[in-house]
């Protein structure tokens, strides 16, 4: 054999093989790292291609206990009864998951979730019944009378589809009815991909949305004692245990999630927000729930794993003295205003008169404060956000009535909001949310 | 000229199999480039371009066979045996397919490399790009039909020009393997066989073009070849078996979208391409004992 042929085929072959290592090891990570063959097999191949595009949805899945219990991408995005079916990459799939996709493996708790206020009462509390079926109206009624068949919520009309949009229902999306004919995503508390159960169970989650001057839940958490222990303990618990086996071993301190739902050292775990309460604290005059007693009991159980029952009972009586209290100082707000409007002083529509912004704050700002303060053990809550926003509401409130009847004597109007009569003209209104999705 | 040449049949001599090896291939890349566009959805109508031309083609070259005998000739070598314009007729129905496919060719390669790649010149356009190099096979086997037509098929030149074509396609297959399996990430580390396979392919065959009298450099790049051929039916085996095992809505749409199953089979393809170079170079020995080396025959 010659010496120069072969000299030529090795070099070549050579040079053209350390070559094509080289060029791939210089490659950046993003490109030439693979998901795991497990991880392939869980995501039905998906992660091959999402490894590349939206990477960071691979990351999420791969730290679910989905991807680790091998449930696949296409188990959730299979298109469901009444989703479109969208054919992607050889692979039928629905692009937007609901409610119904977790359904086919967890039915208990989107049953639970439909039951409560998260489901189509929050939806409804912006836009009314407008968007649901005649069934889920008459299912969510029989639940919570008055809570779906309703109107829209009057400030819609008056701060207009940008703020909607990019406001209000950013929040109270967790109700919407999809066009599959369910309600809602599970996504909205447990994040997509993810799937996360100790997500979940963080204060921040629910204070998403739970925050703020008109129901500052996640604010008094932190104010609290539980918030203030859970900061601080936080890096020892184990948030992501089993729903059905959490103990309070795993998490000492209650979250939100801990009290309002998980099934603590044997207590039953609920998707109803709602069975562990007692009063319809969100209202302005806040009644006893239906199912006052069942709410209380199911609520003192859970409080029971930590705190004696006289202690409970303490807690629960001084808490129910607040929203007594309150109750007093907000009806006597609402009966000035009634007077008002019987007087033929105000006009019939909602929030056209400064008054009636002063009324709203009364009791969607400041009453609910108190109330919500008492019952999670937000002392300045209570005190300086709630009852002294109340008083302060109240003195005004009083003094813009009084001025209303004191110009009506001398025959003068009222002074009225700048309002026009065309929505989409208004600040904020369609003019101003162009792109937003409607 | 191999003495013992003459008196062996069309069958025994490597023009015939070459001419049939080009009109095969010509003809295959037709179901290969329709798969590969069906990815597409033929976005652009030019996409088809390639599928017609290569229906039309391979019965136009068998129509050639016909017509000018089942070795092409160079003018002036026609054979004596039939009319001289059927070898006429013959011989440019078959320059006419030669420089359409070698034009097919080349545009392709414009037409791929007018994607990401020439946008931005970074390593993931040249890697996620449509493959650049793919369209070059039109131009190779262009190249190997006119070579039919243009070379006397019992010289060396000939033989000489077969190992050159045969160390171009597996020159693309490298790129076209290393490409892909980039595009992959070498998931598997066995993606790395057709790389160093390719590679192999492609020195070996220079080798025996720096030294093509050297017989057992090319017994032994013979056995590269054989194989390389084995390579490629495994390869085809395990693109297939890919596909079969994965999860998709239909067969269809898995092998549409999953390994593509027919690129493993372009190893068993240029082995047999390069095993006809081999064997020409067997056959058409150098004209001048002079060019004979004495050493390593």
């Amino acid at each position: 054999m010659s010496f120069r042929g072969l000299f030529i085929a090795v070099m070549l072959s050579t040079a053209m093989i350390v070559s094509a290592f080289v060029l791939q090891s210089k490659r950046p990570r993003i490109e030439t790292d693979r998901p795991s063959a497990d991880l392939v097999k869980a995501t039905g191949k998906c992660a091959d291609c999402h490894r590349h595009e939206t990477s960071a949805v691979v990351h999420e899945f791969e730290m679910s206990l989905h991807s680790r219990k091998g449930v696949t991408c296409l188990d959730c995005h299979q298109p469901t009864k009444g989703q479109e079916p969208y054919d992607h990459k050889g692979f039928t799939i629905t692009r937007k998951l609901t409610s119904s996709n977790c359904r086919s493996c967890h039915e208990k708790q989107v049953d639970e979730y439909m039951r409560s206020r998260h489901a189509a009462p929050a939806w409804a509390a912006v836009t009314g019944k407008a968007d649901f079926t005649p069934e889920q109206i008459a299912f969510s009624e029989a639940i919570h009378k008055g809570a779906v068949d309703r109107p829209p919520h009057p400030l819609t009309a008056v701060e207009g589809l940008a703020a909607v949009n990019k406001g209000c229902r950013q929040c109270h999306d967790v109700g919407k009815p999809n066009p599959d004919g369910s309600i809602g995503s599970c996504t909205a508390c447990h994040a997509r991909h993810v799937a996360s159960v100790e997500l979940a169970r963080l204060p921040e989650t629910c204070g998403q949305c739970h925050m703020g001057p008109d129901h500052s839940q996640l604010e008094i958490y932190h104010e609290s004692k539980h918030g203030v222990l859970f900061n601080a303990q936080r890096s020892g618990m184990n948030l992501s245990a089993r729903p059905e086996k959490l103990s309070t071993e795993d998490m000492p301190v209650p979250t939100c999630a801990t009290c309002h739902m998980s099934g603590l050292e044997g207590e039953k775990f609920t998707h109803d927000v709602t069975e562990r309460l007692s009063y319809f604290l969100f209202a302005s005059v806040s009644d006893r729930r239906p199912t006052y007693e069942a709410g209380r009991r199911n609520m003192k159980a859970i409080c029971l794993k930590c705190h004696t029952n006289p202690k409970i009972q303490e807690f629960y009586g001084s808490a129910e003295g607040v929203v007594r209290s309150t109750n007093k100082l907000v009806k006597e707000a609402d009966e000035i205003i009634a007077g008002l409007r019987k007087d033929n002083l105000l006009t019939p529509e909602p929030f056209d008169e400064p008054i009636e912004y002063i009324h709203f704050d009364l009791w969607h700002y400041g009453g609910r404060t108190a109330k919500h303060g008492a019952y999670m053990g937000g002392a300045d809550f209570v005190q300086w956000h709630g009852y002294y926003e109340i008083v302060n509401k109240m003195a005004e409130l009083k003094k813009s009535a009084e001025e209303i009847r004191a110009r009506a004597s001398k025959g003068e109007a009222a002074p009225k909001a700048a309002a026009s009569s065309d929505p989409s003209a208004r600040p904020g209104g369609a003019a101003d949310a162009s792109g937003a999705s409607k | 000229m191999h003495p013992a040449l003459p008196s062996k049949g069309w069958l025994g001599r490597p023009q015939f199999w070459v001419e049939l090896f080009a009109i095969g291939n010509i003809g295959f890349l037709a179901v290969d480039v329709g798969v590969a566009h069906a990815i597409n959805d033929f976005e652009d109508p030019a996409e088809y371009i390639p599928v017609v031309f290569s229906l039309a083609c391979a019965p136009a070259l068998v129509l050639a066979m016909l017509l000018g005998g089942l070795e092409p000739a160079p003018r002036g070598r026609f054979p004596f045996d039939r009319p001289r314009w059927r070898s006429g007729v013959a011989w440019a129905v078959g320059m006419l397919v030669g420089w359409g496919s070698l034009s097919v060719g080349v545009a392709g390669l414009v037409f791929h490399l007018k994607g990401d790649f020439f946008e931005q010149m970074t390593l993931k356009n040249l890697v996620y790009t449509a493959p650049f190099a793919a369209p070059l096979a039109y131009a190779g086997l262009g190249l190997l039909v006119i070579l039919n037509r243009m070379v006397n098929a019992r010289s060396r030149e000939w033989a000489l020009w077969i190992v050159v074509l045969a160390a171009g396609g597996w020159a693309g297959n490298f790129v076209l393997s290393t490409a892909d399996h980039a595009q992959n990430g070498f998931y598997y580390s066995s993606e790395w066989a057709s790389v160093v396979a390719s590679a192999i392919g492609f020195g070996f065959l220079c080798g025996v073009l720096v030294a093509p009298d050297d017989r057992r450099l090319r017994t032994l790049v013979v056995a590269i070849m054989l194989t390389e051929i084995l390579v490629g039916v495994l390869g085809f085996g395990l693109h297939v078996y890919a596909n079969i095992v994965r999860p998709t809505s239909t067969l269809w749409s898995s092998f549409l979208y999953g390994a593509p199953a027919f690129a493993p089979l372009l190893f068993a393809d240029l082995g047999i391409l390069g095993l006809l170079g081999l064997w020409a170079l067997t056959v058409n020995r150098p004209e001048s004992p002079t060019a004979i080396p004495r050493s390593g025959e």
